[in-house]
């Protein structure tokens, strides 16, 4: 079943003399329950591209569905958003702060608070609900932001490189953490990063973007078994594979 | 050094500030008749709080802040507002509001007065006029402390324009408001003074005025003591409030 | 149609302002009483040139001497204060609550001491100037970056060779801040203080004038001291403007936003 399809998208942003292209003809299918990476050079519009995904922009050209159904606007019980500040809302507690979708739909307080408790069990900070942000650690906080993404249940999670603000032993431990997430939700995962190591760790097929207009020019399958282990980091596959992505931006430079 | 020992020297400086005041006029080493003693001074101060006509000076300088504060602040919040939001319209009048601090303000006094003639909406007029740009550039201030980050991840979460206001916006401007609120009251509170100092017939302002002129000076160092005290005990309590709701900020 | 620059906007804005200031004025709308027209204005001044050129004189020197006073111990008081970390704790606190009290309620005292002259206004203007100029220093200090006197002393800089080298160097943009500051706001003292009990200088002319309603030559000197106040603003950004190249170097971020409650908000004259 296909969670997401794009179907030739092109963006183009308003400026002087026609604007500045931005994407490009883009295509592309997520199977659902599939953990998608998207990497490439600064600037190529991987992030205008989840954007758009997420109903946070609007694209000048062509099609975005998820679950059969096109995005509009943002809706976070079809789609789920981490972005890569935590962006926390320092005046809200872990909890309030994992409950904020819930709160703007309305609803019945304790449902909404025992689904926030829920969210941020799985994530791993139980207990940690009544701490403030500026109490958290960056490991931490993005646990909360991804707690936030998830607790409506959409079937899709978009993650502009969430862990880039993170030093990178924690950000080892977050990817580990975050493919437990997922094999427990079985999400659809969609997952921007400029760490090509990190893609093909957490990745069942990664995208390669050119430098803008961005286009995908590769699409790379990671046939690696899961669960993922620290230890295949030191295999030749892997070493293969994330020689092949990186030769494929290089030979955009 | 610990807060404990921090709060205990200040209060020494206090109070070593105060045996100065005490002793020096007493003992002649400064003159009693230009700074009278802390003793004198201080009944003073009790004698004049239970006379009916300071009780309606100061109501009358009460009135006059309030009222002016009322006018200035709703206005110069639109206006700033209006700055931080439209983005033209800052870019023309945010340059503009900084001479705006450099010119003397006082300067335009005799115009209220020769428009209202002497009085309490002369008063009030000119105390909202030199209060209402900083609360224009404080509102400006405002707004544009609110993080476009957080304006993002509320709209991916679904938010309205109502809800982001109501849950973005506010809880985030809530402290830069509070101070907001105590530095204009600072400035309103100077131009009511200077505005009752300056030409009136009514108000604190007024009687030290009067009491410098005639060189009353136990009368003039007791109201001087009791528009310090109002002042800063105002300022102090916004100051709390202002911690209690800050203590997220960085 | 594109819209203008916003700097046209304000030059516009300015034009207009003056040509109303001359047509409005002995209109229905604005009696010559509240406001006299410009050309009306500027006449008498010229007229009355000697006379307002002397205040001028009397006001400026008051000025001068303020501000040799204010930024003089300002800047020293300041250094002290935001260098020694005691006298910080202690003091900073203290200040910023005394800024909270109209300093204008004070002149009565300072006239009864020294008399209507040119003292009274000296003292009350350099008090009046001297804090922002003192915060500001003392923010100055505290917020140099220490990866500079780190630096220095790991080259084997000594204790005077820190302070001439470096913490004077980095400190001058905020200390010119607040000296514009400072200056600004001797300026206001003095003409307040000349306003409310004087026997010469620009702000005794404006009371002067205001009690027997001569509203020409009341706006007359407004108008000088409005010029005085910009010309002052715009020659202390010139030179502010000099040392603009490594301004933003030596600032700690979070310092900046630690130093604004230091940092007093303009005047509230």
């Amino acid at each position: 079943m296909t969670a997401i399809e794009v179907d030739r998208l092109s963006h183009v942003y308003a400026g002087a003399e026609g604007g500045v292209p931005a994407l490009q003809d883009i295509s592309l299918k997520v199977e659902a329950g599939k953990f998608v990476v998207i990497v490439g050079p600064s600037g190529c519009g991987k992030t205008s591209l989840l954007m758009m995904l997420a109903g946070l922009r609007h694209q000048s050209q062509g099609t975005i569905l998820c679950d059969g159904r096109p995005i509009a606007d943002p809706d976070p019980s079809r789609v789920g958003v981490v972005f890569q500040e935590a962006s926390l809302f320092p005046w809200l507690t872990a909890l309030d702060n994992t409950e904020f979708p819930l709160a703007l739909r309305g609803g019945p307080r304790e449902e909404r608070r025992r689904r926030a408790e829920q969210m941020l069990n799985l994530v791993g900070l139980e207990g940690f609900g009544a701490r403030y942000p500026h109490e958290l650690s960056g490991g931490m906080k993005q646990r909360v932001s991804i707690a936030r993404g998830l607790v409506q249940d959409p079937p899709v999670l978009l993650m502009d490189e969430p862990f880039a603000a993170l030093d990178e032993q924690t950000r080892m431990t977050m990817g580990h953490e975050l493919l437990r997430i997922w094999s427990q939700t079985r999400k659809t995962v969609v997952f921007i990063t400029h760490s090509l190591t990190e893609a093909v760790y957490l990745a069942d097929e990664v995208l390669v973007m050119s430098p803008r207009p961005g286009r995908i020019i590769d699409r790379v399958p990671i046939p690696l078994p899961r669960p993922r282990t620290y230890e295949m980091m030191a295999t030749d596959t892997f070493g293969q594979l994330r020689e092949r992505i990186w030769q494929q931006i290089r030979k955009t430079e | 050094m610990s807060q404990v020992q921090i709060v205990s020297a200040r209060l020494a400086l206090f109070a070593a500030v105060l045996a100065a005041w005490a002793l020096l006029p007493t003992y002649g080493v400064v003159d009693p008749r230009l700074l009278p003693p802390l003793g004198d001074v201080l009944s003073m101060l009790a004698r004049q709080l239970g006379r009916p006509q300071v009780h309606e000076a100061i109501g009358i300088t009460a009135l006059e802040v309030i009222v002016a504060f009322i006018i200035a602040v709703p206005i110069g919040a639109a206006l700033g507002v209006l700055a931080a939001e439209n983005d033209y319209f800052g870019q023309i009048f945010k340059p503009m509001l900084f001479y705006v601090f450099s010119v003397p303000k006082s300067i335009f006094l005799p115009m209220f007065i020769l428009v209202f003639g002497i009085g309490f909406p002369q008063k009030v007029a000119y105390a909202a006029f030199s209060t209402v740009f900083i609360v224009i550039m404080s509102a400006t201030a405002a707004v544009e402390s609110v993080k476009q980050d957080h304006v993002l991840v509320a709209r991916s979460c679904g938010a309205t324009r109502g809800q982001i206001l109501l849950r973005i916006y506010v809880p985030s401007m809530m402290p830069v408001l509070l101070e907001t609120l105590r530095i204009s009251m600072i400035f309103n509170f100077t131009g009511v003074m200077i505005a009752e100092m300056y030409a009136s017939r009514t108000g604190i302002g007024h009687l030290i005025a009067n009491w410098g002129e005639n060189f009353q000076m136990p009368e003039l160092f007791s109201g001087v003591i009791l528009l310090a005290a109002v002042a800063i005990a105002f300022n102090e309590a916004v100051r709390l409030l202002e911690g209690r709701v800050s203590k997220w900020r960085t | 149609m594109r819209r203008p620059a916003p700097s046209t906007v304000r030059w516009g804005l300015l034009v207009a302002l003056l040509v109303l200031w001359e047509l409005l004025p002995g209109t229905k709308l604005i009696p010559e009483l509240f406001l006299p027209s410009l050309s009306k204005t500027l006449t008498v001044l010229w007229i009355d040139r000697a006379e307002y050129a002397h205040a001028l004189m009397v006001t400026l020197y008051e000025v001068a001497i303020a501000m040799l006073i204010a930024c003089g111990a300002g800047i020293l008081v300041g250094a002290l204060v935001g260098g020694i970390a005691v006298l910080r704790n202690l003091m900073l606190p203290v200040f910023s609550s005394l800024y909270a009290v109209p300093i204008v309620i004070l002149y009565p005292i300072f006239t009864a001491w020294f008399g209507i002259g040119s003292e009274s206004k000296i003292a009350f203007a350099g008090i009046y100037g001297f804090f922002p100029v003192m915060l500001s220093t003392a923010a100055g200090i505290r917020t140099i970056d220490p990866q500079y006197l780190l630096a220095a002393r790991s080259m084997g800089a000594t204790l005077p060779q820190q302070i001439t080298r470096v913490i004077i160097p980095a400190s001058i943009p905020t200390v010119l801040a607040g000296l514009r500051l400072g200056g600004a706001l001797t300026i206001i003292g003095v003409v307040v203080s000349e306003m409310l009990t004087s026997s010469a200088g620009i702000g005794y002319l404006v009371t002067r004038y205001r009690t027997i309603l001569d509203s020409p030559h009341v706006f007359a000197a407004i108008l000088m001291i409005l010029l005085l106040s910009i010309l002052f603003d715009l020659l202390a950004r010139a030179v502010e403007r000099r040392t603009l190249v490594w301004q933003t170097a030596g600032r700690r971020e979070k310092a900046g936003a630690a130093a604004t409650p230091a940092m007093p908000a303009p005047a509230p004259v």
